[in-house]
């Protein structure tokens, strides 16, 4: 198969021989491995790789991928890393309007009663800045005789790989893993991959989030073995039954690869003790069911308590060997929306005292760190925060397991946001409005809701799955509520956008969620026999020196069970360090700062923290005002 | 001169009327329209006259809801209002005209007073104008009373804040305050925990674009010190410390190197003259910040400043011991 550039014109291709979404278990082939939590079984490579730099598609070096390409003009560049932050191509901050608008003229495909896509709408763009990345690999010998699966965790907005002048596959979703099969291609001694990425495709319809906008491979890059059985994908369910006290638990795994016919699985389910409650075996087969365990007495997760239980699942061969251990940590907890028709988790009702959270630093932009997350964590214990929102995409992977440690809920949404087409100087106008009802823009969403259910599932932390932001609402929207709901009963969905389209509501959301809705409309709407119950997706907008008349939100609390908190808009600042020549100091710059227009300025700095993750001094009174429920 | 008796030595300048105790030596100027020199322990505390201030640099809640258009007129009051009149009290007893030549040519160097009160009537550079009064009431101790007055009218649009801005000739070093911790606003004070605080400088909120900042709302008592001062004659770094006190009520303020309208004028932090003053704000009505949007919401109308009412204000200058 060869790679198509016009791909990138078309939202109805949006993967090409990706591998399906899974759980985002660890897999290690030792027990030893799996206590120091480094696994022979992963390779990363993130690091130093040469790197071309074209402003448009046609300027991109065609042949790269060759194995006899000449790249010795090529530069180098960190991955990950943004493109734009490295010094190719100019920074841009812009909020709702699409990048390129007063630039050039674009319509989404199928829409305007066009039945056809539009030749070169960005292959052949002005706009479409290309990166040509090349990194050399030798296997390790963890790795011979075993599958190798290539994983980007995070890459915007497109990407093409091959292997050894192979051509591997096709990804869109810049915020979801992607992993392409690599085997077929490998070859002894070194292998040469070729990425390449461009800024825009379809995909930018409706990845319009308001931030800055940048392009490359931003998130880790890692090479994957595979055993002669591993576990693909697992599936834990944990229910509360019995009051409150007691669990049941029902595990399932999807394996694959030569050994697994003639293997053996074997769970064990300990607490967090590191008592063993529970051991199960199966023969190995494509789907493992394993029988439903009871447990009598379960300490339940919630922010207050964090509990985890841990489970293995352990792959031996027909011999006794070990070929894979896969552990994970899981949580009992319970979702409901009563007929009372407020939410309750674990029987108390649910308060949320949230924020919306960018993946943010100074420094790197969207690339953040281990040492970002933990000390985001820390700053929501810190401040009595007990929910995120993760706005508008799904985070880095440890963002999730984080959540489930520290006792954060999560509202984990989906990579969707279309708001450049359908919101225009604050009016809505949804003329070309991208999902909405369109056939053509459905499969591109629903893959989206998809892949951020597989990898996500297991999270106990998630009490909500979020269909996007600011989209407006059509049936593909309500498509996606349909997937979630026949995938999980354990959690809710969430969805703001219907608000406009008000006769989709009993289709859309769980919730009544509205966006920087006054007070005084809160308790109008909880005053009129409301349908569902009321959550501020985004509320207590924190832009520059703000934060005042948050007990006006928080007096609804206590006045209305059906209101439910919400999640303050947002939670750091976005901007970026630039060392200033004039005071040759190093200064935080925003939209504009970069001779980038359109642009929205200053409007990315509404966090509690400060770009530099300093908080705000508005941070008390977060921290007095989520204190008190 | 030995302050034996107890009582101010008022001097009756031709330009300025001069106040002095053991350790201390004030002058109120008639041409600049108060306080002009406020001298502790021999060394200077004012840069220039305290003048009654209406703005605060636009925050981005105030740009969104176009606060600062309707207010404008209070941005020109800020910069522009003039003192209009002056008059002086001894002892009680208002002087029926300005104490300077020939009328003062009956006095001498020994003069004395318990009491001395000089009310500085300022008219506000907006359309209507509306009088703002500052009246300095001076012990022998060397304590002084200020009471700022606004006048309410209908005509005008809702205040920014209103207070007396102090600009002091060097930078502090610091400020200790009994009030609320942190950064507070009429609106976002739930927070803050009474007590007594220290802080380090004069720390500029940064905020990505320069806005108003650094309030402190239910402020009993504020200390600022500073080490350095102007005078060539006098260049060693020594501490030095000045105390504003509440009267009836608690009073709010910042103290920051910037007035509102330097801090107005900047769209990046770097880009705010070197820090070189001491501007310390005291605040006798603070505007909410606001924070449901940024785009067109006001503030919660408890937090705004309406300009058809009064708005008193009263503290006291303290003069430490030697």
């Amino acid at each position: 198969m060869q790679a198509a550039l016009n791909w990138l014109d078309d939202p109805e291709v949006f993967r090409v021989n990706q591998l399906p979404a899974h759980s985002d278990h660890h897999f290690y082939q030792t027990t030893t491995e799996l206590k120091q939590q480094q696994s022979s079984l992963v390779q990363s490579l993130n690091g130093t790789w040469r790197f071309n730099f074209a402003k448009t598609p046609a300027k991109r070096p065609i042949d790269f991928y060759q194995p006899d390409f000449d790249a010795t003009d090529f530069d180098t560049i960190q991955v990950p890393g943004h493109i734009e932050l490295a010094g190719y191509g100019q920074i841009n901050y812009i909020n709702t309007l699409y990048p390129w608008d007063g630039q050039i003229y674009r319509r989404p495909p199928y829409t305007l009663n066009s039945d056809s896509l539009v030749d070169g709408l960005f292959s052949d763009a002005d706009d479409n800045t290309v990166g040509s990345y090349l990194k050399d690999f030798d296997l390790p010998d963890s790795f011979q005789n075993k599958r190798t699966i290539i994983q980007f965790q995070g890459v915007e907005e497109a990407l093409y790989v091959w292997l050894n002048g192979h051509f591997v596959g096709y990804a869109e979703d810049s915020f979801t893993p992607s992993e392409f099969d690599l085997t077929p291609y490998l070859q002894a001694g070194t292998n040469h991959l070729a990425v390449r990425v461009y800024n825009r495709s379809t995909a930018a319809f409706i990845e319009d989030q308001d931030m800055f906008r940048f392009s490359g491979i931003f998130r880790d890059v890692n090479l994957l073995a595979l055993p002669a059985a591993h576990v693909d994908d697992l599936d834990i369910r944990p229910v509360v039954t019995n009051n409150y006290q007691s669990g049941v638990l029902n595990v399932s795994a999807k394996l694959s690869g030569d050994a697994t016919d003639s293997a053996t699985i074997k769970l064990t389910v300990t607490d967090a003790n590191g008592q063993t409650l529970a051991t199960q075996t199966q023969a190995g087969q494509e789907n493992v069911t394993f029988d439903t365990l009871h447990f009598d007495q379960v300490a339940l997760w919630s922010p207050k308590q964090p509990t985890l239980y841990h489970l293995t699942i352990e792959t031996l061969a027909a011999d006794g060997q070990l070929l894979e251990i896969v552990p994970y940590e899981f949580g009992f907890r319970s979702v409901e929306l009563r007929d009372d028709k407020v939410i309750y988790v674990n029987n108390e009702r649910l308060v949320i005292n949230g924020v919306n959270r960018h993946e943010w630093n100074a420094k790197t932009g969207r690339a953040i760190t281990m040492a970002d997350m933990q000390a985001d964590i820390q700053t929501m214990l810190d401040n009595n925060i007990n929910a995120d929102r993760t706005c508008h995409y799904p985070d880095q992977l440890p963002w999730y397991t984080l959540c489930d440690e520290a006792g954060i809920y999560l509202m984990a949404e989906n990579n969707l946001e279309s708001h450049g087409s359908w919101q225009k100087m604050g009016a809505i106008e949804p003329s070309y409005n991208v999902p909405g009802d369109n056939p053509h823009w459905l499969a591109a969403v629903i893959d989206r809701a998809r892949s951020n259910y597989e990898w996500f599932k297991n999270h106990v932390s998630i009490i909500f799955w979020s269909l996007g932001n600011e989209s407006y609402a059509g049936e593909d929207i309500a498509k996606m509520q349909e997937f979630y709901k026949e995938h999980d009963d354990s959690r809710l969905v969430h969805y703001e956008g219907v608000v406009h389209t008000p006769e989709l509501k009993d289709r859309i959301s769980d919730v009544e969620s509205r966006m920087y809705e006054k007070p005084d409309q809160i308790a109008a709407y909880l005053d009129d026999h409301p349908a569902k119950p009321f959550l501020n997706c985004e509320y207590m907008h924190d832009m520059g020196n703000s934060l005042g008349g948050m007990s006006s939100y928080n007096d609804l609390i206590d006045r209305y069970p059906m209101y439910q908190g919400g999640f303050i808009w947002d939670f750091i600042d976005q901007a970026l360090w630039v060392h200033d020549s004039i005071t040759d100091q190093d200064v935080l710059r925003y939209g504009g700062d970069f001779d980038d227009r359109h642009s929205d300025y200053e409007f990315s700095g509404d966090g509690l923290m400060f770009a530099d993750r300093t908080p705000k001094p508005a941070m008390q009174e977060v921290k007095y005002y989520y204190g008190l429920h | 001169m030995a302050y034996t008796n107890e009582k101010l030595h008022v001097v009756f300048g031709d330009g300025t009327l001069g106040l002095q105790g053991p350790n201390f030596h004030y002058l109120f100027s008639y041409e600049r329209g108060g306080l002009e020199s406020l001298v502790v322990n021999d060394r200077e505390w004012l840069y220039r006259t305290p003048i009654p201030t209406f703005w605060r640099a636009t925050t981005d809640n105030d740009h969104g809801s176009g606060f600062s258009v309707k207010s404008a007129q209070w941005f020109a009051a800020d910069q522009f209002t003039t003192c209009q009149q002056v008059s002086v009290t001894v002892d009680g007893q208002q002087l029926p005209e300005l104490p300077v030549a020939p009328v003062n040519n009956r006095y001498s160097n020994q003069e004395f007073a318990d009491e001395v009160a000089l009310t500085f009537t300022f008219a506000t550079n907006t359309v209507p104008s509306t009088p703002v009064t500052m009246t300095y009431t001076v012990k022998p101790s060397g304590q002084i009373t200020i009471n700022a007055h606004y006048t309410g009218h209908t005509d005008l649009p809702e205040l920014p804040t209103f207070g007396v801005r102090f600009t002091m000739p060097t930078t502090a070093t610091g400020f200790d305050y009994t009030g609320l911790s942190g950064e507070t606003y009429p609106d976002r004070l739930a927070g803050g925990v009474p007590g007594t605080y220290h802080v380090d400088g004069m720390p500029v909120t940064p905020y990505l674009v320069p806005q108003e900042c650094g309030m402190h709302m239910q402020t009993k008592q504020v200390t600022v010190h500073r080490n350095t001062t102007q005078n060539n004659a006098d260049q060693v770094a020594k501490p030095m410390a000045l105390t504003f006190t509440q009267v009836d009520q608690p009073f709010a303020f910042s103290c920051l190197p910037y007035t509102a309208i330097e801090l107005e004028s900047a769209t990046h932090l770097e880009e705010l003259p070197l820090a070189r003053r001491t501007v310390l704000g005291i605040f006798g009505a603070v505007r909410g910040v606001g924070g449901i949007d940024s785009w067109g919401t006001d503030v919660e109308a408890q937090y705004h400043i309406p300009a058809d009412k009064d708005i008193d204000l009263s503290f006291t200058i303290d003069v430490p011991e030697n």
